[in-house]
């Protein structure tokens, strides 16, 4: 009884810890919600923390009307998707042979892949070789260059490894083919990593811009990332102001949060849809040690 | 027993060859498109990386261009000369580290937090808020913080400012604002960090921690005999890959962050070549930095693995 | 095994990038070197005046050449095709760059006067130096680019990536009238080397020259019977009065109070201060030598300036957070906007621009309809006058690279987008559409939609080789610009043009060549002296001079000092042992 009891304080404490922790993640969020739909004026005066002044809802009435946001948030989320896929696909590929210790080369691969990881050559360089692969302005040029994350590979891999052996060697005595292997054991045991690397590729590429900003000139392909920062620099560039010797229209703050929001919110939902794969235990049923 | 010491023939050998490829030729194909993706997307424009040694000319083809002085290394002796790289190199140093220090357990303890919390909704719930920081661009992080730790204009100093307490730099003193900096950086991150060792704890065996109760443990022996040691693993491959790229530099924080009053501490390789080298046009320069980087990042790496080996622990290979 | 396997994987990683790598970056030198040796034989002496009229004996030869222009009745023969920069902001709400009402009117004219065929390429303005390194690197650079940096073109030059156009100006002169009329000599030949005679970039012309001015809160003084202040020691009283009524200004927000507000950019957003402390006779040599730094780091007078910024710092005289905010934020603008701000210095119109988001009008609109910011002149030099510097006649610096296979069409681009019935459509647009004529000639601008939006300041974008209205009528384009602030009351304008003319002074255009000290610095010195200005002014009033000096000897040492060194050198060269420019 006593025990019981304690561990309740416990569960407790933890959840206090847990509410002071949530609120100081929530709290700049539920700023920027305030402010996207708070009047310029009250925004100009600073008067808005955590509940908007002078409500309204011209800025996302303004950002929904506009297609421009609208195609570019389908095309983004599109991109993602396929982007998650084809990453996963690529990751999965690159981690699974290398578990096995009796592959010649495995070395060799192995210093081919770290070396990636530091030895980076810079924008020109990559810029020159995107051009000769023809892959300027098309739009495989936001899906296929970032396709093998070596750091997800590896975390991938040591995932690999903590699946017991014994699985993988009584496939094999069965005579399964190593693709088999993959798919029957590796695949199903390996939601948990999956769904973290997913989510990794996924934020990756939703919040990406550097890339589509050096190789993308057509709009269409834009993602939304890529228009907000064209935006948010438009207002903020004063050194530029000061050149030209005239200045952008503004911007409204309220709008500019509401595009935050935007492009943030629909990023957000993904997790809880993810979550359910990261159950305790699924894996280690099958094995008795 | 010792297998016999006769070298195999070369018939035998191409033998042994051919029923190992039998075997093992599925791997092969496997790897063969990631491969050949490193090979086109990181290798081709590695060639380049030898502008760190010439000096750069934006019309030549980098083959034709000419060898730069002392050697090819005028440039990282110009780096080095510059008291302002120095001064970056030490910040970068210093930053990573306090982040290591810091901010690298924050997610572990969060994650262990997460799975002792009964109410499985609340646990949902707070995760999802946990991440959000994550999204949030740098520059609009600083202009929160600004907003709440600015000197005369900032929240936390206006209340202060009312019960006649003087205001708090956090933004406009050097040392100050390397706590603020690293507090930032784990805020930023413990949310979304914690989201690998989670489902590293959906990995465990639960009828280990049935086991346990059985015997008797109460909550923090489970943590410290079960849930740390089942995610050792994971652990050690983050922290390894961490400590190789304690001299690497994220631009998008720092830069945000720095202001003009705190540039001592503020200044990164990063920041710095993006100054010199990128607006100054110095491509060899930035090329001769980030050559620089990536050789300690790869001796550290390899130093951190070798260390976790010996502890008895696999290395990330 | 392993070791062959690696040595296999490399080789064929060698053989492939050599595949990728060969035939993009061939050496462009052929071009070239043809046009900088005609430069060298043509201009040998500085003396511009003789140079071109031994050119134009060359010109009437070159123009009846017709390899040389292939020009028949002005057109070409055949079509040309050239490609053309224009920067890309990313509007929200703007029409595209590259296909709009202005561009289909710059195809059709240039197809139909000089039958070239013209192309826009989109740069992104806020990653215009990476996007065109990429461009040049790539061979697909545009043929007429643009850029704010002349240091930038000469590093380019260098490397044999911008063609020299000192041959062309003077061999197709005759088919340039408008070109040579609106940029002049001055502009022209801005930016030519006196030793080779290399001309790398054309300066576009600056309409306004305006620049500068000090603004105070007009309903304060009135508040406070206060006259305008005309010396320094009555902007001093003013800031002080300000801090110490600010209950009466402010009520119950008297803790926002903010007598003076800068920001991390000391050097500029207190420009008429730091050049009031300057020697109104100042030598050009002198000026030239510490012109480097447009804020005036190694000036003279600049401490003693800094010096009185640190002592209104440490009296509550000035924002306190003024250094923590970058060059995007919008927090200074808000809290003018707000009304707590009393006095500020920046751009002579600065608290007029982007119409309702303007300065002025948030404050008609937030604090009162009498509430308004005045231009004063308050801070005298030596000599009891005004001096403030205005900008140079110069803009943006316009170049070829050497990819650029049609120099004439170029050329003739250049001259076609300076014909004033061009600047002036591309400005204003059509009337009832962008523009409304009002009586007196003044032009009204009206806001755009679609097609018709202009992205940039008066369609600067597309007006590369000028900045600012320009109607072909000089008088209309005087009254029209009082115009172009809509909602503001036109006499809080024209005191602000009048003070940003007073005593306005022009650095002169000094040609000396390359200086090499200054290659390669970037921005990197600039920051140093922004790091500088903010530390002293926040210092405590002790400290002052050991930060000061510290900061200055980091500047000089790293690099400052040897550009100083090398424009004193290069200076006695060209000019010899002199004080002043000749005239």
């Amino acid at each position: 009884m006593i025990k019981s009891k304690s561990a309740k304080f416990g569960d407790w404490i933890f959840v206090v810890i847990c509410v002071i922790v949530g609120l100081i993640c929530v709290l700049p969020m539920i700023n920027l919600l305030a402010r996207s739909m708070s009047s310029t004026d009250a925004l100009v005066r600073r008067e808005v923390y955590l509940w908007p002044k002078g409500i309204n809802f011209d800025a996302y009435a303004m950002v929904l009307g506009d297609v421009k946001y609208i195609k570019a948030f389908f095309w983004t989320v599109f991109l993602t998707v396929v982007c998650t896929l084809v990453s996963l696909t690529m990751t999965t590929l690159c981690a699974y042979p290398l578990i096995f210790q009796d592959l010649k080369g495995r070395t060799t691969f192995n210093i081919i892949i770290t070396i990636t990881m530091f030895f980076n050559a810079g924008t020109i360089p990559n810029y020159l070789l995107m051009k000769s692969l023809n892959l300027l302005n098309n739009p495989l040029v936001l899906i296929i260059p970032a396709s093998l994350s070596v750091y997800n590979m590896i975390i991938m891999r040591s995932f690999f490894y903590g699946i017991p052996d014994s699985l993988r060697e009584s496939a094999e005595i069965d005579g399964a083919s190593y693709f088999r292997i993959l798919w029957s054991i590796y695949v199903p045991l390996s939601k948990p990593v999956f769904a973290t690397l997913a989510l990794f590729y996924a934020v990756g590429r939703w919040n990406g811009y550097s890339d589509a900003l050096m190789y993308m000139n057509n709009k269409d392909y834009y993602p939304l990332q890529l228009l907000l920062y064209n935006i948010l620099n438009n207002i903020n560039s004063i050194e530029v102001a000061t050149q030209e010797g005239f200045s952008a229209p503004g911007l409204s703050e309220s709008l500019k949060a509401a595009i935050v929001m935007f492009s943030t919110v629909p990023i957000l939902c993904v997790y809880p849809w993810l979550q359910k794969y990261f159950i305790h235990g699924v894996t280690m049923g099958a094995v008795k040690e | 027993m010792k297998a016999s010491t006769k070298k195999p023939s070369a018939v035998q050998k191409k033998q042994n060859f051919g029923v190992y490829m039998k075997r093992y030729w599925q791997l092969y194909v496997l790897l063969f498109l990631p491969m050949l993706y490193l090979l086109i997307f990181k290798y081709v424009p590695m060639i380049y990386i030898q502008i760190a040694f010439k000096k750069y000319s934006i019309v030549e083809s980098v083959w034709n261009m000419p060898w730069a002085g002392n050697n090819g290394f005028e440039y990282f002796i110009k780096a080095f000369n510059n008291k302002d790289f120095i001064n970056a190199l030490r910040n970068t140093l210093m930053l990573n580290l306090l982040d290591l220090v810091i901010g690298f357990p924050a997610p572990i303890i969060f994650a262990l937090i997460l799975n002792e919390l009964v109410f499985k909704k609340f646990k949902r719930v707070i995760q999802t808020v946990a991440y959000m920081p994550h999204f949030l661009s740098w520059v609009i992080i600083y202009g929160l913080a600004l907003q709440i730790f600015a000197p005369s204009s900032g929240l936390v100093n206006m209340v202060l400012n009312n019960f006649g307490i003087e205001a708090i730099p956090f933004l406009n003193d050097s040392k100050h604002w390397v706590a603020t900096y690293i507090f930032l950086g784990v805020w930023q991150n413990f949310g979304w960090g914690s989201i690998v060792y989670l489902a590293a704890i959906a990995g465990i065996n639960s009828e280990l921690y049935e086991a346990a109760s059985v015997d008797g443990c109460g909550r923090f022996k489970k943590m410290w005999h079960i849930t740390l040691p089942g995610i050792k693993p994971t652990i050690v491959v983050l922290l390894v890959m961490n400590l190789g790229n304690i001299l690497g530099s994220g631009f998008d924080r720092p830069f945000a962050m720095q202001n003009n009053l705190v540039m001592d501490v503020a200044e990164v390789i990063s920041t710095f070549v993006y100054k010199n080298g990128i607006q100054g046009l110095q491509f060899s320069l930035t090329t001769a930095v980030g050559f620089f980087q990536s050789v300690i990042c790869v001796i550290f790496l390899l130093l951190a693995n070798w260390i976790s080996r010996r502890l008895g622990e696999r290395g990330i290979w | 095994m392993k070791k062959k396997l690696l040595a296999v994987l490399l080789a064929a990683g060698m053989t492939l990038s050599l595949a990728a790598c060969g035939g993009g970056n061939d050496t462009k030198g052929g071009s070239e070197s043809e046009s900088s040796n005609a430069g060298t034989e043509q201009s040998a002496e500085t003396e511009k005046e003789s140079s071109s009229e031994e050119a134009e004996a060359s010109t009437e030869e070159a123009a009846a050449d017709p390899s040389n222009g292939e020009l028949v009745d002005g057109k070409f023969a055949e079509t040309r095709k050239i490609v053309v920069e224009v920067y890309d902001r990313g509007n929200d709400g703007g029409s595209d760059p590259t296909n709009n009402m202005y561009t289909k009117y710059i195809q059709d004219g240039m197809m139909e006067r000089y039958n070239v065929e013209v192309e826009f390429k989109g740069v992104s303005r806020w990653t215009e130096v990476e996007d065109i390194n990429n461009l040049l690197a790539a061979g697909d650079a545009p043929d007429i680019c643009v850029t704010y940096s002349y240091p930038t073109i000469q590093t380019y030059a260098a490397m044999g990536g911008v063609q020299d156009l000192s041959g062309y100006v003077e061999d197709y002169k005759e088919l340039l009238p408008n070109l040579w009329d609106f940029l002049g000599e001055t502009n022209i030949y801005w930016d030519k080397e006196p030793s080779t005679g290399a001309l790398y970039a054309i300066e576009a012309r600056r309409a306004s020259t305006n620049r500068i001015a000090t603004f105070v809160r007009r309903d304060w003084l009135e508040k406070l019977n206060i006259p305008e202040p005309t010396t320094r020691q009555e902007f001093e009283d003013m800031l002080i009065a300000f801090r110490d009524n600010a209950e009466t200004l402010l009520g119950a927000d008297a803790d926002k109070m903010i007598p003076f507000s800068i920001s991390y950019d000391v050097g500029w957003r207190a420009a008429t201060i730091i050049e009031s402390f300057r020697d109104p006779d100042i030598t050009d040599r002198e000026n030239y030598i510490n012109g480097f730094d447009d804020r005036g780091i190694t000036q003279e007078g600049t401490k003693e300036a800094i010096r009185l910024l640190n002592k209104w710092y440490n009296d509550n005289l000035i924002w306190k957070d003024f250094a923590l905010y970058g060059s995007g934020d919008t927090t200074e603008g808000d809290l003018q906007k707000s009304g707590y701000v009393g006095a500020f210095i920046g751009n002579w119109d600065d608290p007029f621009r982007n119409g309702e988001d303007s300065v002025q009008l948030n404050l008609e609109r937030l604090v009162s309809p009498d509430a308004a910011y005045i231009a004063v002149d308050c801070f005298e030099d030596s000599k009891g006058g005004y001096t403030k510097y205005a900008y140079g006649s110069t803009d943006r610096k316009i170049f070829f690279p050497t990819t650029n296979d049609e120099p004439l069409a170029s050329m003739l681009y250049l001259e076609f987008i300076t014909t004033p019935e061009v600047i002036e459509y591309l400005q204003i647009g059509d009337e009832g559409v962008t523009h409304n004529k009002l009586e007196g000639g003044a032009v009204e601008v009206i806001a755009a939609t679609g097609d018709a939006i202009q992205n940039s300041g008066f369609n600067l974008d597309y007006t590369i080789t000028c900045n600012g209205l320009q109607l072909v009528d000089d008088e209309a384009t005087k009254k029209s610009i009082a115009y172009s602030y809509s909602g503001i009351a036109p006499e809080l304008i024209e005191k602000a043009d009048k003070v940003a003319n007073t005593d306005a002074r022009s650095s002169k255009n000094v040609q000396v060549g390359t200086i090499e000290a200054e290659e390669g610095i970037g921005t990197a010195l600039g920051e140093k002296r922004d790091i500088i200005y903010d530390n002293a002014v926040i210092a405590p009033v002790d400290s002052f001079d050991q930060v000061w000096d510290d900061g200055v000897a980091d500047y000089l040492k790293s690099g400052g000092q040897a550009i100083m060194d090398e424009r004193a050198e290069k200076w006695v060269a060209t000019y010899g042992d002199v004080d002043m420019l000749p005239e």
